[in-house]
């Protein structure tokens, strides 16, 4: 069978779209839109997390021979996470000025100077940084720390600001979506060319029962997979994600690696999991057969939902497949378009593989 | 205007569509020889008529690019002052044809390591990452190409705005709303408006220097942005946001001319500041003020907060009021107002 394609207008969309940890209800609505009229079963579980189950076909031949697992391949549990890292307001002062903290992973050095996108309105707020004019020389060598900053959305007063934003509320990154030949720049990569992938592999029938799982909260500790997965009583799970590269000037081949544009990037351990190495093997195997380049990622560095996933109930053999991106976890990021159109063939490919070989 | 290119001595294309702005109200408009754009209102008075010369800088705050590495990464040299700590995950546009997009890059915090978080990356540090190969790079980019912050303005609440370039180009939009006002309401004396080039280049203002020195006008006023309120700051150094300009009073500013803007914004009943510059302003007033035979001159402020980043914001109200007190001002002038006594 053929591949599905790879929605690109669809990245565009959900990359665009708030869903800071905690917060991913815009994200959801664009995949259950998206994927609703494609898939057997839609909910949304305890925790927000977005379940669609989609089977194969039915057999054309009722002769076939084997047991129900060995004609229609093993459960297959995929998985991309909807959050992205932002921040928090958590107080608002007299004059109107928002203080923020940070939800997930970020580099406190990014923040001076950037928009932001706050609350489900999406109103504006800059963070504010003192002009160098008014900053001494040795002051200008100290890292501006969170509990300095602040969001300045143009109140005046702490209630012209509580007429717009609450404590509680999030803010995103405000980041257009853009493409130049195959290079897309955008926020949030990290997950949504995963949730991207995941919602063009189920807009085809795929070879074998698919639960697809857009997860909650990964960037905050990996909360919202592992409940998913335990649901679905998977027989095997592969976690879609977006993933670092280290590309710089000067960095060893070593450091730079996964490289963007160099094909799906395959995990062999991360911090929360040793990738199972069967399931690592047939994907590799997989893209070669395919002729789908793959890399490998930087192993040691990261972690993802497939930690959680292959803890979940009595274990689940997992594997990553990534889209290597320059400068996640920042305002924006890189991606080259034809990674994620790789990802989502070698997975489904994958996903034929299983069929004929898992047992 | 804080979407137009124009880093010092690269005015061109901001000093084009400035010229198309200034002739809708402007009697006539040219671009000198030192690239600056003058849009002149004619006055009422029997000529010879003196002239008034009101001056906002064109120029913003930007790059050069210095050399591309291998990996296309591109390395930059700064035309103004930056806080490097500013420019960390900020877009650019690279004005090169066709303009390009790049971004400060980042690690991302994944592959930091340890203390690394706690320091601060020189600016010599810094690169360009413009998703581009290093071919692409090489033939799109000239060495020297300008290279600007790039930040579509951001409407916030009370209508204030936060941009790129406000720094200096809420000037020229007061030198647009005072040809609006004057064209209709008709000095005695000649006026022009000055969109000058290169007072960021930071030695000297050439733009505001030659266009002096060939007006050879009888009163000089520069219109810059100030520091507005911030946090962090001492109260005095900065300027509330809306609460109208900052008229600037020291060495660099003939006390008639500061007395005479105080008097306008008084009469509109207009709320100002007042805004003392101890040594210099700091501003176009510095070469004004020292051209040719000397020039009684004026500096007024609006207040703007986070200068020198792309996110500069100001209120707007305070660009329309800056406009109303200098047009009345001027519009207030006898023909035969000097700043020069004779005494015997």
């Amino acid at each position: 069978m053929i591949a599905p394609p790879f929605d690109d207008a669809l990245l565009g969309r959900l990359s665009e779209a708030s869903g800071v940890s905690g917060g991913e209800d815009a994200v959801r609505r664009i995949l259950i839109d998206d994927v609703r009229d494609h898939v057997d079963t839609l909910e949304i579980d305890a925790l927000g997390s977005l379940v669609a189950r989609i089977s194969p076909a039915a057999p054309r031949s009722p002769r076939s021979k084997g047991s129900r697992r060995s004609r229609r391949g093993p459960h297959v549990l995929l998985c991309a996470h909807m959050d992205e890292v932002g921040l928090m307001v958590f107080a608002i002062e007299k004059d109107g000025r928002l203080r923020v903290r940070r939800v997930g992973g970020i580099d406190q050095r990014i923040l001076v100077g950037q928009v932001f996108r706050v609350g489900a309105s999406g109103l504006r707020g800059v963070l504010g940084a003192l002009p160098p004019h008014l900053v001494s020389r040795p002051e200008r060598e100290k890292v501006i720390s969170i509990e300095d900053m602040y969001l300045d959305i143009g109140a005046s007063t702490r209630e012209e600001a509580e007429r717009h934003v609450a404590v509680g509320d999030y803010a995103c990154f405000d980041t257009a979506y853009e493409k130049w030949g195959s290079t897309r720049k955008g926020k949030a990569f990290d997950d949504r060319v995963g949730c991207t992938v995941l919602a063009s592999l189920v807009k085809k029938r795929p070879p074998v029962p698919v639960t697809a799982v857009w997860s909650v909260q990964e960037e905050v500790g990996l909360r919202g997979a592992g409940a998913a997965a335990r649901r679905a009583n998977a027989d095997v799970a592969i976690v879609l994600e977006g993933t670092a590269s280290g590309e710089a000037p000067g960095a060893s081949p070593g450091e730079s690696a996964p490289l963007m544009g160099g094909g799906p990037a395959l995990t062999v351990q991360d911090r929360t999991l040793m990738a199972d190495a069967r399931l690592v093997d047939l994907l590799e195997r997989t893209g070669k057969e395919r002729k789908i380049p793959t890399q490998w990622k930087r192993p040691g560095v990261g972690g993802t939902d497939a930690g959680r996933i292959s803890l979940s109930g009595a274990g689940i053999p997992s594997a990553v497949v990534s889209v290597a991106c320059r400068y996640i976890h920042a305002p924006a990021a890189y991606l080259d378009v034809r990674d994620p159109q790789r990802v989502t063939a070698l997975v489904w490919h994958t996903l034929e593989s299983l069929r004929k070989e898992w047992t | 205007m804080s979407a137009l290119p124009g880093v010092p001595g690269h005015e061109g294309p901001a000093a084009e569509a400035i010229a198309k702005a200034f002739s809708i109200h402007a009697d006539r408009v040219e671009r000198d020889r030192a690239g600056n754009v003058r849009g002149w209102i004619e006055g009422t008075a029997p000529k010879p008529r003196p002239r008034a010369l009101f001056a906002a800088h064109m120029d913003r705050i930007g790059f050069l690019v210095k050399a591309i590495e291998p990996g296309g990464f591109i390395r930059l040299t700064e035309l103004g002052g930056f806080d490097s700590r500013t420019l960390l995950a900020k877009e650019v546009v690279i004005h090169s044809s066709p303009p390009i997009v790049g971004l400060f890059a980042t690690k991302p915090p994944h592959l930091l390591k340890k203390g690394e978080a706690d320091r601060v990356i020189p600016s010599e540090d810094l690169y360009i990452d413009t998703g581009r190969s290093e071919r692409d790079v090489r033939r799109i980019v000239p060495i020297g190409t300008p290279v600007t912050l790039r930040q579509p303005p951001v409407d916030l609440l009370g209508g204030r705005l936060a941009a790129p370039a406000m720094d200096d180009r809420a000037g020229v939009a007061v030198l647009l709303g005072m040809l609006e006002i004057l064209h209709l309401d008709r000095p005695e004396w000649d006026v022009v408006m000055v969109a000058t080039v290169e007072e960021e280049f930071g030695l000297y203002c050439l733009g505001a220097k030659t266009a002096t020195e060939s007006i050879d006008p009888q009163l000089g006023v520069a219109i810059d942005v100030t520091h507005g309120d911030m946090p962090g700051v001492k109260e005095g150094d900065t300027y509330v946001l809306g609460s109208g300009p900052a008229i600037c009073v020291g060495g660099n500013i003939h006390p008639l001319v500061f007395e005479g803007m105080k008097r306008s914004a008084r009469a509109l009943g207009l709320p100002y500041n007042v805004e003392g510059c101890p040594i210099t302003s700091a501003t176009d007033a510095m070469d004004i003020q020292i051209a040719r035979e000397g020039v009684p001159t004026g500096v007024i402020g609006i207040p703007c907060r986070y200068m020198h980043t792309g996110i500069e914001t100001v209120a707007p109200e305070d660009v329309d009021r800056c406009a109303r007190v200098l047009a009345h001002f001027v519009a207030g002038l006898e023909p035969s107002w000097r700043a020069e006594e004779v005494l015997k």
